[in-house]
């Protein structure tokens, strides 16, 4: 029986507590005692989608779980969703703006660290609906 | 023997919470009207002794009797040292006039971290990513116990104090022949941090120190020899490495930069530490390849336990910077026993898991969802009233025991209020057969 550790709603383009989310996460899991490398990916993968959310999507809301056995993060927003996964998941592939980039984001790289760093990984997405990610870290 | 260096005067204490809320760690409670400050936390970074204005918070450092304890006592000038003496002041005069205190010989730790930024720039040569430097033990300790994700990324080579300890300590061995016990190797301590690694060092077994002397306890006795120094005394001491730039905010980097193969930052401030260490854990900052991070805002010169003004001081060490690049005799090395530094350590650095909830993982976990509840309950307004930094530590506390609800003012004050609600209404509340009586006994004792 997982139990539920954080859900916070993300805004749309606020770069000002874009990282908070993950910054919680990463809190709560030291306070647990999860191991090093645990707490090293998954502050990457959450910042990833919590930017990815920031950046692309109209808000959404991220939701962390922890059982003994692994974390689960869900991530789901109310975004114009993803066009090509394939795509997606391709090194340097960026759909962001030039403004977003000029903020040193951008880079085509997050989904790409979300996927090394997960354990399982599930995306649904529907076009001018959203997107609903789902990452699995095991803690073994 | 103390796992820190930092204590508690109880008399001067006045129980402000002024240090609680400026520790980086979140260390510090007060109860019962003192700021204790829970060991297991603590990372000597010195801020509480900063932000108390009763001087309540002190260090311990050994003194100049106990070089007494030793047949053969030397000391190791931190590059911080020198900034505590004007430039026109040769490095000589100051290294004799510390002889005449009492050590038999004096070393510089300039000349260990001219040769660790060497070593360093081979590291960083040979090994992919991104590295911390792990020179200043503060930023060490912080990492060990909010950073551990982060330890991989510290610079596996002893700190400059650590790598002179260890050389000298062999070489005085080999040439004057004497036991181990017979030497001893004190450090002038710019901070406490550094005094604490002598009996708890990091990634070493054992430190090469025997003790370390706090700068402001042999300060005004260095100053009053000064004077007496004869010339061929200084001809002894007169190098000094441009490394003694390590004294000052940047200077580690500045030395790394000067190859500019690589980006190097330079950060000062523990609590601009923090936030650079948040952001290296999001893998949000690119491009940088080594980070020198510094507790002390001004860098070592900055340590509490200097006695100049830490503006004055790196003003000092610039302009002796200055004057040893134009004089090119940083490059007097001779090691004439061969005795080279030894830069490995004994383990890597591990976390120290002492910020934690429980050392069950279910447990923890039960333990966090009731934390929660509690920070909702509690009114947020982090004013550390009830001895702890913030509302959210608070409710940590109470979960674990260690405070009451009714810590917070504000929630006493509710219990209150609704208590005397209570009262009152009890108090209107008569038993059906008193009623009359109370009406009588009201009436003959208004009359």
């Amino acid at each position: 029986m997982p139990t539920k550790i954080i859900e916070k709603e993300i805004e749309k383009l606020d770069f000002q507590s874009g990282g908070e989310a993950s910054s919680q996460l990463k809190n709560k899991l030291r306070k647990l005692g999860v191991t090093n490398a645990i707490i090293r990916k998954t502050a990457i993968v959450t910042y990833e989608l919590e930017m990815n959310v920031v950046i692309h999507s109209e808000g959404g809301v991220i939701e962390a779980s922890v059982s003994p056995e692994n974390l689960e993060i869900i991530v789901s927003d109310s975004g114009p969703g993803i066009k090509d996964l394939d795509k997606a998941f391709t090194p340097g592939y960026s759909t962001a703006s030039d403004e977003i980039r000029k903020l040193g984001f951008g880079a085509g790289m997050g989904l790409v660290n979300v996927k090394r760093y997960a354990d399982k990984l599930n995306v649904e997405t529907a076009l001018g609906q959203g997107t609903v990610i789902k990452v699995i870290i095991n803690f073994n | 023997m103390n796992k820190h260096s930092v204590f508690l005067k109880e008399d001067k204490c006045e129980g402000c919470t002024n240090c609680v809320k400026k520790c980086p760690t979140k260390a510090i409670r007060v109860h019962q009207g003192r700021a204790w400050i829970k060991e297991n936390l603590c990372i000597d970074c010195s801020e509480c002794i900063r932000t108390c204005e009763y001087h309540a918070k002190y260090t311990q450092t050994d003194q100049l009797a106990d070089l007494k304890k030793h047949k053969y006592p030397v000391v190791l000038v931190p590059p911080s040292f020198y900034g505590q003496f004007s430039a026109d002041i040769e490095p000589g005069k100051i290294k004799a006039a510390l002889v005449r205190t009492g050590f038999k010989k004096v070393y510089d730790v300039a000349d260990a971290a001219a040769a660790l930024s060497r070593k360093t720039f081979s590291f960083l040569e040979e090994n992919k990513g991104s590295f911390i430097s792990s020179s200043c033990p503060v930023v060490v300790r912080l990492i060990k116990l909010i950073y551990p994700d982060l330890l991989e990324l510290l610079l596996p080579l002893k700190s400059p104090v650590e790598l002179m300890a260890g050389k000298i300590r062999k070489e005085i061995k080999v040439s004057m022949n004497i036991s181990k016990e017979e030497i001893g190797v004190y450090f002038l301590t710019p901070c406490p941090a550094k005094l604490t690694t002598v009996t708890n060092p990091l990634g070493l077994k054992d430190s090469a120190l025997t003790g370390a002397i706090g700068v402001e306890t042999i300060y005004q006795k260095v100053l009053s020899c000064l004077g007496e120094v004869k010339a061929a005394e200084i001809e002894a001491y007169n190098t000094l490495d441009s490394a003694v730039i390590w004294g000052q905010s940047g200077g580690e980097a500045n030395i790394l930069k000067s190859k500019q193969k690589w980006g190097v930052i330079s950060v000062t401030g523990i609590h601009n530490v923090k936030s650079v260490l948040e952001e290296i854990e999001r893998n949000n900052i690119s491009g940088v390849k080594y980070f020198e991070l510094v507790a002390c805002r001004d860098g070592c010169v900055g340590g509490v336990l200097n006695v100049i003004n830490p503006f004055q001081a790196r003003f000092n060490i610039e302009r002796r910077v200055a004057q040893i690049v134009s004089q090119e005799n940083g490059a007097n090395k001779q090691n004439k026993l061969g005795i080279k530094f030894n830069f490995d350590m004994d383990y890597s650095f591990i976390a120290d898991n002492q910020d934690i909830l429980d050392a069950d993982f279910t447990r923890a976990v039960a333990k966090l969802a009731l934390v929660d509840k509690e920070v909702e309950i509690l009114p947020g307004l982090d004013c550390a009233a009830c001895g702890a930094p913030d509302c959210k530590t608070l409710a940590e506390d109470i979960v674990n025991g260690l405070a009451n609800r009714s810590d917070c003012i504000f929630m006493l004050r509710k219990e209150v209020g609704k208590l005397a609600d209570k009262m009152s209404n009890l108090a209107h509340e008569l038993p059906p057969v008193m009623s009359r009586k109370e009406e009588q006994h009201e009436s003959k004792t208004d009359s």
